[in-house]
């Protein structure tokens, strides 16, 4: 009798885990935390909607957390993860150290074809070399871009134009400043590191400032870098005392709540609710759209985030098919309405219900158009907070514009040699 | 009076422990001749074989990395390009001549000493305040050592809160009496000192434990017989309860230099080691070179600078508690 129930129990158990083997796939996604997140879970809802047989493991990580944790992994070729999420600058070494699903060969294996509704400014980010002809390696997850946001309605009360260049801006915060009670003119982020770095990008390129010159030699210490800096701090002046610790949600809130003039550096995601009278009091009255022009044109930052399949995935078809169908217009729609999330496919920026939601939506196709890419090399990581660090201590007063650049441009030589 | 306080503290210790451990007694037999040579060896086997798997881990968990890490520091070694060449003294001299680094390694000093000392002294004043009886004593008690339980994380969390510019709690207060509002974590003379505030206020709790622990060891006929003999209060403090507490406070210091020398989550949480390079410390540093740039060699020997550091300070405290024993 005993023997006999083992042998139900053993066989039972040698069933039941063949079937599981045969049908249940576990696709785990280093991704991000935030609206990333988000958008990330209702298309992962979706799918398993569609396919119950594929489970999930979604890790909703910080940017820093994320490149840490796949740079280890896709280097020892463990295969934990089977997709992950890429920041633009750090494409580069992704794709250059070979740990990436060349999706080229996924497509045809599949039978399918990459369509041309994709950005192409976007797309051939993710082609290595960077054009037409590169192979494909990653898709665009989010079609993000900065953008430039102001109170149309403060902009109206004190008879003050649109601003189309940066001067203008810093007038016009001066006056808001100065004349509405309980708002700041300006206010962006200010954190060391990332944060101030990318607010400072668009006013250090429309300066005609660059990082690197044609033989690749860094030039952050140009006079127009100098002057970019000085006309930064000079903006700050007009912002929250806290900015030096502000990040995302202090603009963000500050913006919803009404108590920021300008906000010279937004990202899409933060605006989701910008027309929401349950959250936002500013409904109908901010205007978003690329920044303003200086000496160049107007210069959006590039902020899109790659979707990619580590080369030592061992779930690469379950992986592709999640791939396609993240990255199709249903889902990106899908995204877009529920989490706020831009999308990189041009019909989406064109569809009706999008619009109609977030009217404000063509800024962003106008910036990416107009979008400048960060420099690509293998030190971005270390460039940026090398950067983003001193342009920090010129903020809170510890080194003069001059020496923070000069020491900034030896720091950069140094990582670069 | 205090030698022998000492003694008659540690014997009764010693022999208890020697009494429970039968084996003790039968090598010790075995030594003066009584057991033959092979039982000897076969008990040697015996203890080898119960130390050898917990070794083993140790080894492998601490004696490889820490030797991996000291080679590492003497090569150039990117982990994203696999580059790795032999440098010499390259990272160190680097390093050393680091201005992020120097700052980094002077906020840990001084972060690591204010923090010691401080959280020293209130927990012995505090322990010194509890050792009276009044009501409610273990309902302070209780709430006394509440922030040493909750994770750093939290803390940190609770407390960049309080200490924010325009929303804090702090700056709402000082605003509300007529003070001006002080800049916490944004203004970069004060911003360290806000982190120390908070591990104070997060281990001070710890330290109280422990001296309380070594009070309530004294045994009250002391302070009997020097009351008796009519000692003040002070007297009896400077005289008998301090130089007595001496090995705790030695054993605390040492414990709180090590552990807030690695300080890493709070000045992660807090301020990210802003504004500036105002609260940078090496370990945030080790950190960013290791695993945001991936320059292992750099990390390893900012790693082995903070390791001698930590190892000199430790010799100083151990020697101290040694010398005092022998004494």
């Amino acid at each position: 009798m005993m023997k006999r129930t083992t042998m139900l129990l053993v066989s039972l158990c040698l069933v039941l885990s063949g079937v599981s083997a045969q049908k249940q796939v576990k696709l785990v996604i280093a991704g991000r935390d935030g609206d990333y997140g988000n958008a990330m879970q209702i298309a992962v809802d979706a799918y398993t909607a569609k396919n119950p047989n594929i489970k999930f493991d979604v890790l909703k990580l910080s940017g820093d957390d994320v490149y840490q944790k796949t740079v280890i992994d896709l280097k020892s070729g463990t295969g934990t993860y089977d997709l992950i999420l890429i920041d633009d600058p750090k494409a580069l070494q992704y794709q250059q150290a070979g740990w990436l699903t060349d999706l080229d060969a996924m497509f045809k294996k599949a039978g399918k074809t990459l369509d041309s509704d994709f950005i192409p400014t976007v797309i051939d980010l993710c082609r290595y070399p960077n054009n037409a002809k590169g192979k494909l390696y990653s898709l665009p997850f989010v079609g993000n871009v900065s953008l430039f946001a102001y109170r149309a309605d403060l902009f109206a009360k004190y008879g003050l134009a649109a601003p189309k260049t940066w001067d203008d801006v810093l007038s016009a915060a001066k006056i808001i400043s100065e004349k509405e009670s309980g708002v700041d003119g300006v206010s962006f982020r200010g954190v060391k590191g990332n944060p101030i770095l990318t607010a400072f990008l668009p006013i250090f390129w429309s300066f005609g400032a660059d990082f690197l010159d044609a033989s690749g030699n860094p030039i952050v210490n140009s006079p127009e870098a100098v002057k970019a800096l000085k006309f930064f701090l000079e903006l700050a002046k007009y912002g929250p005392k806290s900015t030096p610790m502000n990040n995302t949600a202090q603009v963000r809130d500050g913006l919803l709540a009404g108590t920021v003039g300008i906000a010279p550096e937004v990202w899409p995601a933060w605006l989701g609710k910008i027309d929401d009278p349950n959250e936002s009091k500013v409904v109908g009255k901010v205007k978003i759209t690329k920044h303003p022009a200086e000496v160049k044109k107007s210069s959006p930052m590039i902020g899109i985030w790659h979707v990619a399949i580590p080369a030592a995935s061992k779930n690469k078809d379950a992986a592709f098919d999640f791939l396609t169908f993240l990255t199709s217009k249903e889902t990106q729609k899908l995204m877009v309405l529920k989490a706020g999330l831009p999308p990189s496919r041009v019909s989406v920026f064109e569809d009706k219900d999008v619009l109609g939601k977030y009217p404000w939506y063509p800024a962003i196709l106008d910036a990416l158009e107009n979008g400048v890419a960060r420099p690509r090399t293998l030190y971005w990581a270390e460039i940026e907070n090398t950067m983003g660090a001193l342009v920090q201590e010129a903020l809170i007063g510890q080194k003069t514009p001059e020496q923070a650049l000069n020491e900034a441009n030896a720091k950069l030589a140094e990582i670069l040699k | 009076m205090p030698s022998t306080l000492r003694s008659s503290r540690d014997r009764p210790f010693l022999p208890k422990i020697k009494k429970s451990f039968t084996y003790h007694s039968t090598t010790n037999r075995g030594l003066t001749g009584m057991k033959s040579k092979g039982k000897m060896q076969g008990k040697a086997l015996f203890y080898w074989s119960i130390l050898l798997p917990a070794l083993i881990v140790m080894l492998w968990l601490t004696l490889y990395p820490m030797i991996t890490v000291f080679l590492t520091s003497f090569q150039n070694y990117n982990y994203i390009s696999g580059r790795r060449s032999w440098i010499g003294l390259g990272n160190y001299k680097n390093i050393l001549a680091d201005q992020v680094f120097l700052t980094s390694f002077k906020n840990t000093i001084v972060y690591c000493f204010s923090t010691t000392f401080l959280e020293v002294l209130l927990g012995t004043v505090l322990a010194l305040v509890f050792y009276g009886n009044f009501r409610g004593k273990s309902v302070f008690t209780i709430l006394l050592i509440l922030p040493m339980m909750l994770s750093t994380m939290v803390v940190s969390s609770v407390w960049k809160t309080l200490f924010h510019y325009d929303i804090g709690l702090l700056n709402t207060i000082l605003s509300r009496i007529g003070l001006v509002r002080v800049g916490w974590l944004i203004d970069p003379h004060i911003a360290l000192w806000s982190i120390v505030l908070v591990d104070v206020w997060q281990w001070t709790p710890f330290a109280f434990i422990v001296m309380q622990a070594g009070l309530l060891s004294i045994p009250q006929e002391v302070f009997e017989a020097s009351v008796v003999d009519g000692a003040s209060y002070q007297q009896r403090l400077l005289r008998i309860t301090l130089p007595i507490l001496k090995d705790q406070i030695l054993l605390l210091c040492l414990l709180r230099t090590i552990d807030t020398f690695k300080v890493f989550a709070k000045v992660f949480a807090l301020t990210g080691g802003g504004p500036g390079n105002a609260t940078e410390t090496t370990s945030l540093f080790v950190y960013r070179e290791a695993f945001q740039y991936f320059n292992l060699g750099r990390s390893s020997a900012a790693s082995m600078i903070t390791l001698a550091a930590v190892v000199l300070m430790s010799i100083f405290y151990l020697r101290k508690m040694l010398n005092s024993k022998e004494a």
